[in-house]
């Protein structure tokens, strides 16, 4: 697959000369900008040049140079390669870069995770507080010279596991204890509650002031989560409600964070493989596909017919199963008892059962491989595949239609609620079925065609409306674009191998910077990975579409209902694992 | 008619010191709760004079719809914690003043006007058949329409201008 | 004389309590037949002993109070929540008299001439345990399911009581009894009033929190409403009452609209009036429990703008409909002319459900 060459319409340093510099290093692409400029050069980038969706917004720590970087990877929706423009700053303290969040608001989350985990500071930005990390934490754990607790070395594999061949635990040897380190004045001891939630609850505050009504009631400010049975896992939303209405919300995350970015970054590129699966441990195929991608992109490799042609099969029998679940978990959100859940279940486990034939895993398949795949379609599941296919699901998903559409109580929780127009939607980066369903017709299949999907025949799916309705039904005709794409996939189906070269648990990566992204079931999936030509990434960012579709969260949510947020929620489609990472 | 008595007091002694916890309660919903068990008091005071619909009406009216609106407001507004009130000094002797009115208004009725209850108690068996309150109804229909229909259309117009004083005006402000 | 109305009392309650427990597990089985698995199949046979596993669970799990909750009425709410929905239960005929020992005895503790508005009055009460329950709780997400269940019962009572009312002038009594030896005249008064019932299941399902009507108890919005904070044998006395009061109201409405105890063979045999009652009320809890497999919940001002814009003015117009027809057919003295009734009464329903289409057609609402 030829990588598009990302530069050769636009020389940005003829517009911005002395500002703006074409970024030379061997395997890198894109420019680099005067933190000066920054803004001036986003805004002539998204008014003039039209790339209007922000897509990622990541950090990478040059500690060797010195310096700080913020990558910018921008797309235009009307398709076609988008354009990759960085900003550096030395590597002092404070590390100041101007927030891009007046001319893209899709960076808010993301400049707060750049903030949380990189200590890069983005002025301008309308509320910079931790975000993965909790208020408190010390230091700033994605920086290449910051250890965490029972840090052992840099890279995996790790040496000290087996001196002279025998095995110690990592507790006893490790020369930094268990590393925890504390800001000056922190004691956990004597840590309440209060003092580091401030912060949270100051920024709320400024919306209240604001619905100051010729009737006084109080506002009841009421945290669901992150113990919360609707919030999709320890996800909390804290909400200020006038009687049932929400006047303000702000998401906090994190509670499951694991730094999975710097996991990444100590693992060798394939172990990082099965890594993947468990971000959005419902869709690992898609996942591991994305990765793939953005590491074939760096080694160069090409992927043999048969495998690419697998691929789409399970990756599409993943959007399915994805969205099935989503519909039935969503009508347990809107207090289905579980008869829609478990209908979806059904369908979702003959799916898995695939899953289980091909990668010997359920969920966690982990199942692609640089340039190919782990092995071969086990006998008979073609034919499995192919009942699915053409028979059961195609009714399956007729019945969910059927019963469901029409539903009166389904349409009132649903329609006209929480829209949000075409515009709202690009400017909040969001991606997947929600920015479909506000009539962007925006699919990276289609976009900028990644595999084989060029070759197939398939719709991209949009609504008008914007609001939650749209965004069900546009997941219900995908489900059938999907198993349109699946079809064709099964017809066109080669023999032959089905991964280039030997099976090798060691890959030489070239130095370089590639960004490999998929449309997966839940939105655009992203991974940033750069190489130095060591068995490490030096650099593994993952886009995760659970994460950044929540930034317009709080615009869907205000003025609706308590019970609207807990729909509007499920219609983003998160998942925890990938919110968190 | 001894243990008609009998519960008799102990009822009065219910309803008395409810009446009483309502007013010394410092807590808004305790005061409400007590006035909840003052009326349920009293509707079987009703039931021992024989008249069971007034009795449920009294449950259902008061007790189970009016006091339980009070208690949505007490929530709503969380004014459970009454704040300490500023007293006028005209108040108090006022109070007292008027109660003192009222106790003396009452004990002439009761010792002067007062008939004998015989008079007033109409038989057990009359009262508790369907013919009683069919001749409420008659009686209110017929005989009392015009207090009625106007008093409905007090409470309308109490309604209407409910709304209008908290309605937003269209446009106003969203 | 006092003996027989403890001991019919006593047999009422253990009725109901039984009747609790069998109703969960029946609730069980059936959601699991509608969503294609087996549900509770171990305990016992065909895990008919349930229930009583959940209940000494329930008994020996640990049972905590808030540090801030006020704790008197924290304690009291759950039985102020069970009194009502056994007490409720006492006026209802469940059979003809019958004979036994020598002696005749009715199927019912007390038959009081108001002894509809007994039942209005009863259910009235029984908002109190919940929103109690809800304050003294001191949680927010109690309180609000409180504030929802005491707004949401008292616009649904207004439904409830007008359908009262058209049983009452159909026939022309208060007492439960003489209702159903009214159906025993003409027929069921749900075939006479057949949008009535349907009023009165709708109404009775918010009265009882049932789907999809839950609001008060909102798992996806408000954790678990008025009892987040209860747990232990607390929590099962609000689950019992739920309960109990889904028995009893179908019992209520077994005995309003569907012809109580009455059944072929009755005068002979009276004791197949409990047998049919059962029968009756099986059927109708089966539909609850449809209902709680099959719709997700509707949106709270939603529910308030239904119950206040379209059950409210319907059931006004069904108490104008059947008074109108009674007294045609009585001026007219063609009892047939009763039959205007259901037409009527169905023409307004179809009107209602025509209101309620477009506004959910419309393009957007709040």
């Amino acid at each position: 697959m030829a990588t598009p060459t990302l530069t050769e319409t636009l020389d940005l340093s003829a517009k911005f000369p002395g500002a703006v510099t074409a970024d030379a290093r061997p395997g890198y692409t894109g420019w680099i900008v005067e933190a000066g400029k920054l803004l001036e050069v986003a805004a002539f980038l998204r008014d003039e040049m039209g790339y209007d969706l922000l897509s990622s917004v990541t950090g990478v720590d040059y500690l060797p140079d010195e310096k700080m970087e913020v990558v910018y990877q921008a797309y235009k929706t009307t398709g076609g390669p988008g354009i990759f423009f960085k900003v550096q700053a030395p590597r002092l303290d404070p590390i100041e870069v101007p927030s891009v969040v007046p001319i893209w608001p899709g960076a808010d989350l993301q400049e707060r995770e750049i903030w949380d985990l990189y200590g890069v500071k983005f002025t301008g930005h309308p509320d910079l507080r931790r975000i993965l990390t909790w208020e408190g934490f010390s230091g700033h754990p994605m920086r290449k010279d910051w250890k965490e607790a029972f840090y052992e070395e840099d890279a995996k594999p790790f040496k000290s596991r087996w001196p002279e061949g025998r095995i110690k635990m990592a507790e006893e040897r490790n020369p930094f204890g268990d590393n925890v380190t504390f800001d000056e004045g922190f004691d956990p001891e004597k840590w309440t509650s209060n003092d580091p939630e401030e912060a949270l609850y100051t920024s709320l505050k400024k919306y209240t002031a604001e619905t100051s009504d010729g009737i006084k009631t109080d506002h009841i400010l009421v945290n669901m989560g992150p113990q919360h049975p609707s919030t999709h896992g320890v996800f909390r939303a804290v909400v200020i409600l006038d009687g049932e209405t929400v006047v303000s919300l702000k998401p906090v995350m994190g509670y499951l964070h694991r730094n999975h970015e710097k996991i990444g970054e100590r693992n060798t590129f394939l172990q990082n493989m099965p890594y993947t699966d468990r971000l959005d441990y419902f869709n690992s195929m898609s996942n591991n596909w994305g990765y793939a991608l953005a590491v074939e992109k760096l080694m160069g490799v090409a992927v043999p017919e048969r495998a690419e042609y697998i691929r789409v099969i399970m990756a599409e029998l993943s959007r399915i199963q994805n969205h099935l679940i989503w519909t039935g978990m969503m009508l347990n959100d809107l207090g289905a008892y579980f008869t829609p859940a478990l209908y979806a279940f059904e369908e979702r486990e003959l799916i898995l059962d695939i899953f289980e034939a091909v990668a010997g895993s359920r969920m966690m398949c982990n199942y692609f491989r640089f340039g190919g795949l782990a092995r071969d379609l086990p006998e008979g599941t073609l034919e499995k595949i192919k009942d699915l296919v053409f028979d059961r699901l195609a009714a399956k998903v007729d019945e969910f239609d059927r019963l469901l559409t029409e539903n009166e109580i389904l349409v009132a929780r649903l329609k006209g609620i929480s829209k949000l127009s075409p515009e709202d939607a690009v400017a909040y980066s969001m991606t997947g079925p929600v920015l479909r369903a506000a009539g962007v017709p925006y699919d990276i299949r289609r976009a900028e065609p990644y595999g084989i999907y060029d070759r197939f025949d398939f719709d991209v799916v949009t609504q008008t409306d914007g609001d939650m309705y749209a965004r069900y039904l546009v997941r219900l005709e995908e489900m059938r674009q999907s198993l349109r794409i699946l079809r064709q996939a099964i017809a066109g189906l080669p023999e032959g191998p089905i991964i280039t070269g030997k099976p090798q648990y060691q890959v030489r990566v070239p130095a370089g910077e590639a960004y490999g992204r998929i449309e997966a079931p839940k939105g655009e999936l992203g991974y940033y990975v750069i190489s130095n030509g060591k068995p490490n990434p030096w650099r593994y960012h993952v886009r995760a579409p659970s994460f950044i579709n929540l930034t317009a969260l709080e615009k869907m949510c205000v003025g609706g209902k308590i019970a609207d947020f807990v729909a509007i929620l499920g219609t983003i489609d998160i998942v925890l694992g990938e919110l968190d990472r | 008619m001894t243990v008609d008595l009998i519960l008799f007091l102990i009822l009065a002694l219910v309803a008395v010191a409810t009446a009483a916890g309502m007013l010394f309660s410092r807590n808004a919903v305790y005061s409400a709760l007590f006035l909840v068990l003052n009326f349920a008091s009293i509707a079987v005071f009703y039931l021992l004079l024989g008249a069971p619909f007034i009795a449920m009406a009294q449950i259902t009216v008061y007790a189970g719809a009016i006091m339980v609106l009070f208690l949505f407001v007490i929530m709503l507004l969380g004014a459970e914690q009454l704040a300490p009130i500023k007293v006028l000094p005209w108040q108090r002797p006022l109070a007292i003043g008027l109660a003192a009115v009222l106790v003396a208004e009452t004990a002439y009725l009761l010792i002067l006007r007062a008939k004998p209850a015989a008079d007033i108690i109409p038989p057990a068996e009359t009262v508790n058949t369907l013919g009683e309150l069919q001749r409420l109804g008659m009686a209110l229909f017929n005989q009392y329409l015009l207090p009625f229909e106007v008093t409905s259309i007090l409470l309308l117009v109490a309604m209407v201008g409910a709304i209008v004083l908290t309605k937003r005006e269209k446009g106003e402000r969203e | 004389m006092i003996w027989e109305w403890l001991i019919k009392a006593l047999v009422l309650i253990f009725t109901l309590l039984i009747g609790f427990g069998y109703l969960t597990y029946y609730e069980r089985r059936a959601l699991a037949f509608i969503q294609s698995r087996l549900g509770p199949n171990r305990a016992g046979p065909q895990g008919l002993m349930q229930w009583m596993a959940d209940a000494v669970k329930l008994i020996f799990k640990e049972e905590l109070t808030p540090d801030n909750a006020y704790k008197l009425v924290f304690f009291l709410s759950p039985v102020v929540t069970m009194v009502p929905s056994i007490v409720i239960a006492a006026v209802i005929p469940w059979g003809p008299p019958v004979t036994l020992f020598g002696q005749t005895f009715n199927q019912y503790v007390a038959d009081i001439n108001v002894g509809i508005l007994y039942l209005m009055s009863i259910a009235s009460i029984a908002v109190y345990g919940i929103v109690l329950a809800g304050w003294s709780s001191n949680n927010k997400y109690a309180m609000m399911g409180g504030l929802r269940s005491s707004a949401q019962m008292i616009s649904y009572e207004l439904t409830l009581g007008l359908s009262f009312v058209v049983v009452i002038l159909m026939a022309g009594s208060m007492s439960l009894v003489e209702i159903v030896e009214a159906q025993r005249e003409v027929t069921w008064f749900a075939v006479i009033q057949p949008v009535g019932a349907i009023l009165f299941f709708i109404a009775t399902l918010a009265e009882v929190n049932r789907h999809p009507f839950d609001m008060p108890e909102a798992e996806q919005e408000i954790v678990a409403g008025y009892h987040t904070e209860y747990s232990g044998m607390k929590f099962a006395l609000f689950f019992m009452a739920e309960y109990q009061k889904m028995i009893v109201i179908s019992a209520i409405m077994t005995t309003l609209f569907f012809g109580g105890y009455l059944g072929p063979g009755v005068d002979r045999f009276p004791w197949l009036g409990p047998l049919y009652m059962a029968i009756k009320i099986i059927i109708l809890l089966f539909f609850m429990i449809w209902v709680r497999a099959s719709w997700p919940r509707i949106r709270y001002n939603r529910l308030m703008a239904f119950g206040w814009k379209v059950m409210l003015p319907l059931a006004l117009a069904l108490v104008f409909i059947t008074a109108t027809g009674i007294l045609l057919a009585d001026t007219m003295g063609n009892p047939w002319l009763m039959a205007i009734i259901p037409v009527l009464s169905l023409i307004a329903g179809w009107i209602a459900t025509l209101m309620v289409d477009r506004s959910l057609r419309r393009k957007s609402y709040a």
